[in-house]
């Protein structure tokens, strides 16, 4: 059986979402920065089982100085929220209980992944570090520049929205 | 006209679309998207499939701005709303690319710009903490040094006094020079670690100038001899005999410069030259020059040559850390001067610098000349007296030395303690005259005991002198050591006539 998930991910500007989705895409990276304007939308087939497959619908949002300055309209209908932190950057994620406040009072009641991107820039041992240091709570560490982990991301959210009907 | 204009604007940038509620058109004008009636519009872009969640809202009316829309290889950037219908949905897709790629650029350059200032900033905070590691690195490996080289002194010093064949004694004396060098080493990694944190602090106290440079003078004399060069040491005679200022920085400015002359140069000669610019009311003005009839420094490498470990690419380059031209260039800097170079290759090299000096008023006559005078052991304190000493050191190779420099005075009483925890029972438990303490003990530190000591309630054991010892000779330990209650503090590595010159001085 298919069906369509409606998918936004959020995040401070310059943290790879448009990265990330083009990794998870078409699995292609590029180091050029390109500020993202409005949004994207682009759509992926994920294979739950031999039978159940889920489209994603994936809103890639423009970054912003603050979670508050999202147009409600992208939300409306959203299925699950994947929020985008930049690991090298502590003002992207020092903040990430308020944004994760401001997200769930935006879009209540919805399956929510937290993901840090950028691990190829920085050491594990500091990346630890840090995440520890401001109490970072989150599900997945990502690289879209080498694709590590970021498969993961969407598959599991993937389940997440199969399961939650 | 204007109706044809309206037309015209009207089919490149709008387009009425009427859908039912699974998503096929209804109706449908054409104009930039390559819509047609009947046809499914979720199956153009994924924007439409969203749509459908709409139905279960109750709001009339949906506005979404700067829409991406890929179409047929075509790309729109789109104000897309949505109005409710009785047949079903309403969406007017306005046609906006240009207006979107206008702000695309001015949204580049605004992000652009704050996510570099963040990462200079991060990078900066990263440049800093190296910084801090390596000093903090420099300062607790020179500390660990001073122990093994405190002993290593102290060993020559006792061996010194020993009757030793001619042989014996030409190796002692490489053994002390040696200890020296390792010595300077020690103190210049230091001094320049200190200068790159800011810890150092210029310290003025007259002194005896006259004789800082004639131990200069000799020394390089000697040095240069050594090599086959000749040594050419031109004072000024209206440079004053006394000054104040920090010798310890000159002397290490003027060795450093010194030391890589000689280094660098093979034939000829060296040369230190004092001249006095002016003197207004108590202020000296005095330029310094040394040269040398060496390589000589490329034009293109004056610019480095002050970095820490900087070498010239010569023969020599294996000699030395490199630190010693960026330890004179920080401390003429804290002393508010510059090194200034001339050379270029095969034309040797000069520097120099110009040094303001304040001259004290009441010792403007040349002192009497007198060589260092030898300390008497024998007539120190109260002639013939023997002393009750108590010698706490956790370091043995340090314990050694000092109790065997101690004994052979034939003045003290000694009790040794390797345990700060112990150090109180003793005094209360003898009537010492005199405690010399290493700061870093085990289980209770010097400056902790003094403390504890000072605050006792009876006079014989709160007035008794402490003498500490330390490896962490850096100024501000050394003033709270001496804020703790020392009488007075010795920093690691001292020579046996420092030691005992400063217990005598604190005896009572």
């Amino acid at each position: 059986m298919q069906k369509s998930k409606k998918v936004v991910i959020l995040g401070h500007f310059g943290v790879g979402k448009t990265s990330l989705i083009r990794r998870f895409v078409t699995d292609q990276f590029s180091d050029t920065y390109k500020v993202t304007i409005g949004v994207h939308i682009t759509k992926k087939m994920v294979n739950l089982t031999s039978e159940d497959t889920i489209s994603l619908i994936l809103w890639d949002l423009e970054g912003t100085d603050t979670l508050e300055q999202i147009r409600d309209a992208y939300l409306l209908g959203t299925h699950g929220v994947v929020f985008v932190f930049d690991v090298s950057r502590p003002s992207t994620f020092q903040d990430v209980r308020t944004d994760l406040k401001i997200i769930a009072r935006k879009v209540p009641e919805r399956p929510l992944l937290v993901v840090g991107n950028k691990t190829d820039l920085v050491a594990e041992e500091i990346l630890a570090q840090q995440l520890k240091a401001h109490d970072i709570p989150y599900d997945y560490l990502t690289s879209a520049k080498t694709g590590n982990t970021v498969e993961d991301v969407f598959i599991d959210l993937a389940n997440l929205l199969h399961n939650n009907d | 006209m204007i109706k044809q204009y309206q037309t015209d604007f009207t089919q490149k940038n709008l387009q009425f679309l009427l859908v039912d509620h699974k998503g096929l058109v209804l109706e449908c004008e054409p104009s930039f998207l390559p819509i047609a009636k009947g046809d499914s519009i979720v199956e153009f872009h994924p924007f439409f499939e969203c749509l459908e969640a709409l139905n279960a809202l109750p709001d009339p009316e949906f506005s979404f701005h700067c829409v991406h829309l890929t179409i047929q290889d075509h790309s729109y950037i789109t104000d897309i709303q949505v109005l409710r219908n009785k047949k079903g949905l309403l969406i007017l897709v306005q046609n906006q690319t240009d207006h979107y790629n206008n702000y695309q650029g001015v949204a580049q350059a605004r992000n652009e710009s704050i996510i570099n200032e963040e990462l200079i900033v991060l990078k900066n905070n990263e440049l800093e903490e190296r910084e801090r590691f390596k000093n903090l690195f420099i300062q607790n490996f020179s500390h660990e040094l001073r122990n093994p080289l405190m002993s290593s002194m102290a060993i020559a010093q006792v061996l010194g006094n020993t009757a030793l064949t001619p042989e014996q004694k030409q190796l002692l004396e490489v053994l002390r020079d040696s200890n020296g060098h390792l010595n300077s080493l020690l103190e210049d990694t230091l001094s320049l670690s200190m200068i790159s944190s800011g810890k150092l602090e210029i310290r003025n106290a007259v002194f005896d100038f006259e004789k800082l440079l004639g131990l200069l003078a000799f020394t390089y004399t000697t040095r240069s001899k050594a090599k086959g060069l000749t040594f050419i040491f031109t004072v000024d005679k209206r440079v004053p005999l006394m000054v104040e200022g920090d010798r310890l920085r000159l002397f290490q400015i003027l060795t450093n410069l010194l030391d890589n002359a000689i280094k660098y140069t093979t034939t000829g000669s060296v040369s230190l030259r004092v001249d006095l610019n002016n003197q207004y009311a108590n202020t000296a003005n005095i330029h310094f020059v040394v040269s040398d009839t060496g390589p000589g420094i490329p034009i293109d490498k004056h610019g480095t040559i002050y970095e820490s470990f900087s070498q010239l690419d010569t023969p020599y380059k294996d000699q030395g850390t490199g630190l010693g031209l960026a330890l004179v260039k920080g401390l003429l800097n804290l002393m508010g001067s510059e090194i200034q170079l001339e050379s270029s290759l095969d034309k040797g090299s000069v520097f120099s610098f110009d040094l303001g000096l304040k001259v004290p008023l009441t010792t403007s006559a040349h002192p009497a000349q007198s060589s260092k005078p030898k300390v008497d052991i024998l007539k120190m304190g109260v002639a013939g007296k023997k002393y009750k000493l108590l010698l706490v050191e956790d370091d043995e190779r340090v314990l050694t030395v000092l109790f065997k420099i101690l004994m052979d005075t034939k003045r003290f009483y000694i009790d040794v303690l390797n345990d700060g925890g112990l150090v109180l029972e003793s005094v209360i438990q003898n009537n010492y005259d005199l405690i010399l303490m290493d700061i870093n003990l085990p289980n209770t530190s010097g400056d902790q005991l003094t403390k504890i000591i000072r605050d006792f309630p009876f006079k014989n054991i709160k007035q008794l002198p402490i003498v500490g010892m330390t490896a962490n000779a850096y100024e501000t330990h050394m003033k709270a050591y001496k804020e703790a209650g020392m009488n007075a503090v010795l920093a690691k590595p001292f020579e046996q006539d420092e030691l005992l010159t400063t217990l005598f001085s604190v005896l009572r």
